[in-house]
Formats: C-alpha cells, structure tokens, sequence
C-alpha cells in the first residue's frame, strides 16, 4: 500500500521550526554534482566524431580509444580523482538520506544539524507510506460566512463542507486533480501543525498557514457564490468534523460513530479578498 | 598479479569504462518524464489555482517560504502572469523533450528546472508522487539516460553513417542552445535570482561548463586524451548516480515497509480496509466495497504488502526471486492508481521500479514496440526516409533496437545484467 498520506503531508513539514533559514554554504561536501560531472552534453556526441573525423588526432595501433586504458598516466590520476571524489560524494549522500529517513536515532541526533544542512531544500523525503498506521479517520474541513449585505445589514450562512465537495469530485474520477485531493487536506494539515490547541500559530509558518487556508476559504465560497448577487463576504469560519472509519464488518471491532468538532475562531477578511480575487 | 588487485582494477574499469544500464536509465528517463508530462497536461485547467501568482498560495505566501527555506523556483523571480504562463508551457516542453531523449544532458537539467520550480512555489499542493519525482529528477541530471531509445542515439548513428559515406556533419543547434541557456543563467545569476540554496544552481552551472568542456576538448586539443578522461568522469558520475537512484528506491520501500511493521493495524490484517474508506482516496466506492469484502483477503493482502516492501532491498542479490517480486510491485501499483484515485504517484513510483528491471525484458520489449511502430508506419512514407543502414549492413532498425553500439559516446556499453 504506497499510497501516500501521511508522508506526503510531512513533505516540508519536518523543515518547519528547527530548520534553519538562509543556509550558509558549506564548503565541503558536495553531492554528485561535483566539479568535473556535468560534461557529455546532449550536444556535443556527434561533434566528438565530426572532430574526430576532420583531424584524426589518434593513433593508428589498435589500442582501445574509450576507457581508462586508453589514458595516459597524468590523465589517469585525474580519473582516478574523479572516482574518489564520486565515490565518496555517493556514499556521504546516501549515508545522509538514510539518516533523514531513518527513525530518530544516536547518529541522527547528534548530526541532527549536518543532515538537515545536506538533506534540505531539495532532498527532503518522507516515506512513511501510510505507516506506522493508515489514517483511520475522515476529516471534513467546513467553512461558514459572515455575509455583508448592501443595505448594510449582515447574515450568516450556513456550513459548507468542502472535503464533501473534494470527495464528490474525485467519485468516478480516473485521475483525481491535486487540488481536490489535497489542496484542502493538506492546508488543514499544515494549519494544525503550525498551531497550538488553542489555536494560537507557532512562527512565521503559523501566519503563513493562516492566509492560506483563508484564501482557499474565500475562493471555495466565491465559486458557491455564497455572497449572492450583491453581498459581500466580511468574515469567515472554519471548522473540522472528525469521524471514525468504520472498521470492516467482519471486524466485530467497534468505534464510536460520534463525530468531533474544532471550531476556530471567525476570521477577517482583508480589503482585497473580501472583493474576491482568488484562485 | 595478484587476485584481489586484478578484481579491483576490473570494478574500476567496469564503472569508469562505460556507462551502465542504458537501457534502464533510459526507462526511468522516459518514466518520470511522462509522469510529469501527464501530470502537466492534467492540471492545465487548474494550473492557476495549484501554481499562479494569484492561487490561494499566493505568489506572496510562496516568497515568504521560500525566503526562510531557500529551495530553488525560477517562478519567483516574477509575479506577472506571463512569466506564469511560460514556465508552466515551458515545463511541459521540457518534459516531452527529455521524454523523446533530445539533447538529453541538457534537457534533463531544464526538467528538473521545471520539476523544482512548480514543486517548490507550492509545496502543499504535492504528495508522495511529486517527492518521488523531485528528488529523482535531480538525480537524473547526473545520468547519461539518453543512450538508448532517445533521438539523441538516433542522431548519433545518423553522424556515424554519415561520416562511414565521408560526408562531413556539423551540429549548430547545440552550441546554440548552449549560447542561449547560458544567457539565461547568466542574467538569473546576476539578477541574484539564484542566491538561495547553493547546490542547484552550482549544478546548472556545472552541466554548462561540463558541455563546453566537452566541446572544447573535442575541437582543440591535440590529443584525444582529455576527451577520453572527460568520457570516464560522465561514466564515473552517471554510475554514481545510478547506484544512489537504486538505493533510493530501496530506501522508499524499506522506509515504508520497516514503518509499517511498528504499526497496530498493519500487525491485525486490517490496514488495507482503511485507506479505501477515506473519503479522499476512494474514486469508486463500490470497488473498494468489494475488495474488502473478505477479511482473510485484506489480512493476506495486508501481510503480503509489507513482507514486500521490507523484504525488496535483500532480493536484489538474486536475480530470480527480485524479478518476482519487483513485477509484484508494479501490479500493486497499478492497482494503487485506480483504486485509490493516486495514478501521478502510481506512475513515479513504476518508473523507478523501472530500474531494476532485467535488460532482455527491455530489449525484448523494446523490439516489440519497434515491430508495432514498423507495422504502423504507411508504406508510403517509408520511402523519403534515407535509408538508412547499419555498417554491417543489416536492416536499419529504429531506435528501439539499437543496440548498445548506439551509444553516443563510449561506443561500447556492454548489457549488465541486472
């Protein structure tokens, strides 16, 4: 089951607190990239025998003309060089992917900041695959709106659940768009990794989850129309509803099919979004 | 001389001489770039919301994460929708283009452009499926992925007939677009738009030098030494990379099995029933109705997953019993696709499989394809085509059968056995 859930909701995740910000470069280890890699160019392969055959620069004995057997012993240490360097660059990449990947551990922790130094931005990885457990939940992300009406009066809309909506578009859909499957889940993810259980965020990251979960609050209710013709959208609300999978009936295993809330605090809206600009 | 040292300094020559597995390497460049080809094409109606300056992550948000963790995305080095528009279009062009194996080195370095660009200005928007094919487009960079089934090998065996006829060829697309790409990073680098992360930028500019390099040593010097050493370095590096893109994918499963096995429902032989009843992983509901319907089924189903996954790195010591188990993986990552509504990470997930596929299956399935297109193709329209013909005089075949003697550069890629 590589089905990813968990794991992908991590990705960029663990970079939260403890990650640091501007990397200083290091000056040492370098993965594979190293110096000498890039050459064999999509280019060049026919240039090679076009020189080649302008001016035949090689000998005519029957020595090989590829491979180190055909190098001279200066071009040979500068072969020999290159394996090194590769070779070691493999082995530290691949020592430092395992412990990004590994659970916590002696040497993790020690390193914890020369791994993240290696392994961040671009080699972050989780594949925790639906693992230690599948999710067992159904987590419906809800929204309702404080609506401003012209004649200056406001009303209150109902809850719009929109992981129902998510669910119905992806029913029967062969190849379910990112942003049904987990534009939402994954913005409520990110909200409740980056808050406190009082709802307070923890960092820059707190803010940034805040606007965003806002902003696809305020895009979702724009295409309901939930503002009608002339209203306008003055605040937002977001809850989660929380239910139990239903263990499988020849289980005889049973959950409570009790549903929980969280219910954050309204939001305001800024200027621009209350008109609608989303998406 | 004795033992031991002649076994080393033939590991040496086998790793520095040639460029292994071309034809896997060749499967996962082709993979992870239809992968992200169809995944491109899917999302164009929805492109703006996932990754435009105005989707609900704004171009605002996306900077402000992206100034506290440095990844690399050229998106945001302006908010207009025009550049939007370009990059996503260019990043589709990019994909088809590694896809068909032209310019392959250069290519792979503008899809993993594409890649990290739409990737890192939305980072919530990906999954397990975008991982995969994030880090394994970096790594693909490093590879000689285009010596098999690309038209870069076409190319090369074209140059070769035409010069075995003592016409001379004379490439001016490349330098060109040489010229042009180092433009680009040069007026990026001085703009400080790659002033974030140091490596990726280092990489581009490494793959540029590397290519004039290249050419440098092909044109002016006057031994053919600094070409050969230049050939073993993208040997040396090509096979570096290729043990860590296997090692990577035994990472992936072994992460997922070893994780799996701590946990409660994986151990009751019910976590398959779980997934299939999630509102966002459930395309067809009466499907996943019945296949769960048998406990014994899913606690089987379940079992076998994870004795799979955990058990897949230690396969690879035996041919027979890896092949098993590998075209095991694949089919339970097609049933992934559909049953649980995920077929972008399904598709990753096969092409880095792909790796581990034995040679004569790709080669018989390669010559498969070939007879099909062969079958395809109008009489008619065969005839305009030069003929073309191998030296020893055999029928041309297309690219799908080349052999390894159609490698661009080393001129003999012996088939590993995988």
């Amino acid at each position: 089951m590589d089905a990813q859930d968990k794991g992908s909701d991590a990705r960029h995740g663990p970079a939260e607190p403890g990650v640091p910000g501007p990397r200083a470069p290091l000056p040492g280890p370098v993965p594979p990239a190293d110096g000498p890699s890039g050459p064999e160019p999509a280019t060049p392969p026919e240039d090679e025998r076009a020189a080649g055959a302008e001016e035949p620069p090689r000998d005519p004995s029957d020595e090989p003309r590829t491979g180190v057997a055909a190098l001279s012993l200066r071009y040979r240490i500068g072969a020999a060089l290159a394996l090194a360097v590769v070779a070691v660059a493999v082995c530290v990449h691949l020592g430092m992917t395992f412990l990004h990947v590994a659970p916590p551990n002696t040497v993790s922790k020690k390193h914890s900041e020369t791994i993240a130094d290696w392994i961040y931005p671009e080699f972050e990885q989780n594949w925790k695959l639906f693992a230690p457990n599948p999710l067992q939940q159904n987590v419906s992300v809800q929204v309702r709106a404080e609506i401003r009406t012209p004649d200056g009066g406001s009303r209150t809309t109902g809850w719009y659940d929109l992981s129902a909506q998510d669910g119905r578009d992806i029913d029967g859909n062969p190849a379910p768009s990112h942003t049904q499957q987990n534009e939402l889940r994954r913005a409520w993810d990110f909200y409740l990794s980056t808050h406190d259980d009082d709802n307070r965020p923890v960092g820059l990251r707190g803010a940034l989850s805040e606007s965003y979960l806002r902003r696809i609050m305020v895009m979702r209710l724009d295409r309901a129309d939930a503002a009608g013709r002339d209203g306008e959208v003055a605040r937002v609300q977001v809850r989660s509803r929380t239910t139990q999978v239903p263990p499988p009936s020849w289980s005889g295993e049973k959950v409570s099919d009790k549903a929980v809330y969280r219910v954050l605090p309204w939001w305001l809206l800024p200027e621009d979004e209350a008109r609608g600009g989303i998406g | 001389m004795n033992r031991p040292s002649m076994a080393v300094s033939r590991a040496i020559a086998r790793v520095a001489d040639s460029a292994l597995a071309p034809y896997q390497t060749a499967v996962l460049r082709i993979g992870f770039g239809l992968t992200w080809l169809l995944f491109l094409l899917r999302e164009y109606p929805h492109r703006q919301e996932l990754y435009g300056p105005d989707s609900p992550w704004s171009w605002d948000l996306a900077a402000q994460l992206v100034g506290s963790n440095d990844a690399f995305t050229v998106l945001l080095w302006s908010d207009s929708q025009v550049w939007f528009e370009a990059v996503y279009a260019l990043a589709v062009l990019f994909s088809l283009l590694l896809l068909l194996g032209w310019r392959t080195r250069t290519m792979a370095a503008l899809f993993m452009v594409g890649v990290l660009t739409l990737q890192n200005r939305s980072v919530f928007m990906g999954d397990g499926g975008d991982n995969v094919l994030h880090i394994m487009a970096v790594y693909l960079v490093f590879t000689r992925c285009g010596q098999v089934w690309s038209l870069d090998a076409r190319r090369a065996r074209r140059a070769e007939q035409a010069r075995a006829r003592g016409e001379r060829t004379r490439d001016r697309v490349g330098p060109a677009l040489w010229a042009v790409l180092g433009l680009v990073l040069l007026l990026g680098s001085l703009a400080g738009r790659t002033d974030g992360d140091w490596f990726i930028p280092a990489l581009l500019w490494a793959v540029w030098l590397g290519q004039a390099v290249w050419w440098l040593a092909g044109r002016l010097a006057r031994t053919d030494q600094p070409r050969i050493l230049l050939d073993v370095v993208a040997n040396v590096v090509h096979n570096g990379a290729l043990l860590v893109i296997m090692a990577e994918a035994c990472l992936i499963y072994a992460t997922a099995g070893w994780y799996k096995v701590q946990g409660s429902r994986w151990q009751d032989g019910t976590a398959v029933h779980y997934p299939l009843h999630l509102e966002y992983f459930s395309p067809w509901p009466s499907l996943a109705e019945l296949l769960t319907a048998s406990g014994t089924l899913v606690m089987l189903v379940t079992y076998v997953t994870v004795v799979v996954q955990v058990a897949f790195p230690f396969t690879l010591f035996n041919r027979r019993v890896k092949n098993v188990l590998l075209s095991f993986m694949i089919l339970e990552h097609a049933v992934i696709a559909v049953v649980l509504g995920l077929p972008f990470f399904s598709l990753a997930m096969i092409a880095a499989d792909a790796v581990f596929l034995p040679t004569s299956f790709l080669r018989r399935t390669g010559r498969l394809a070939a007879r099909a297109r062969e079958r395809l193709r109008p009489r008619g329209e065969a005839a305009p085509v030069p003929p073309r013909r191998r030296p020893d005089g055999a029928p041309a075949g297309p690219p799908a059968v080349a052999p390894a003697e159609a490698a661009p550069v080393t001129g003999r890629v012996p088939g590993p056995r995988t």
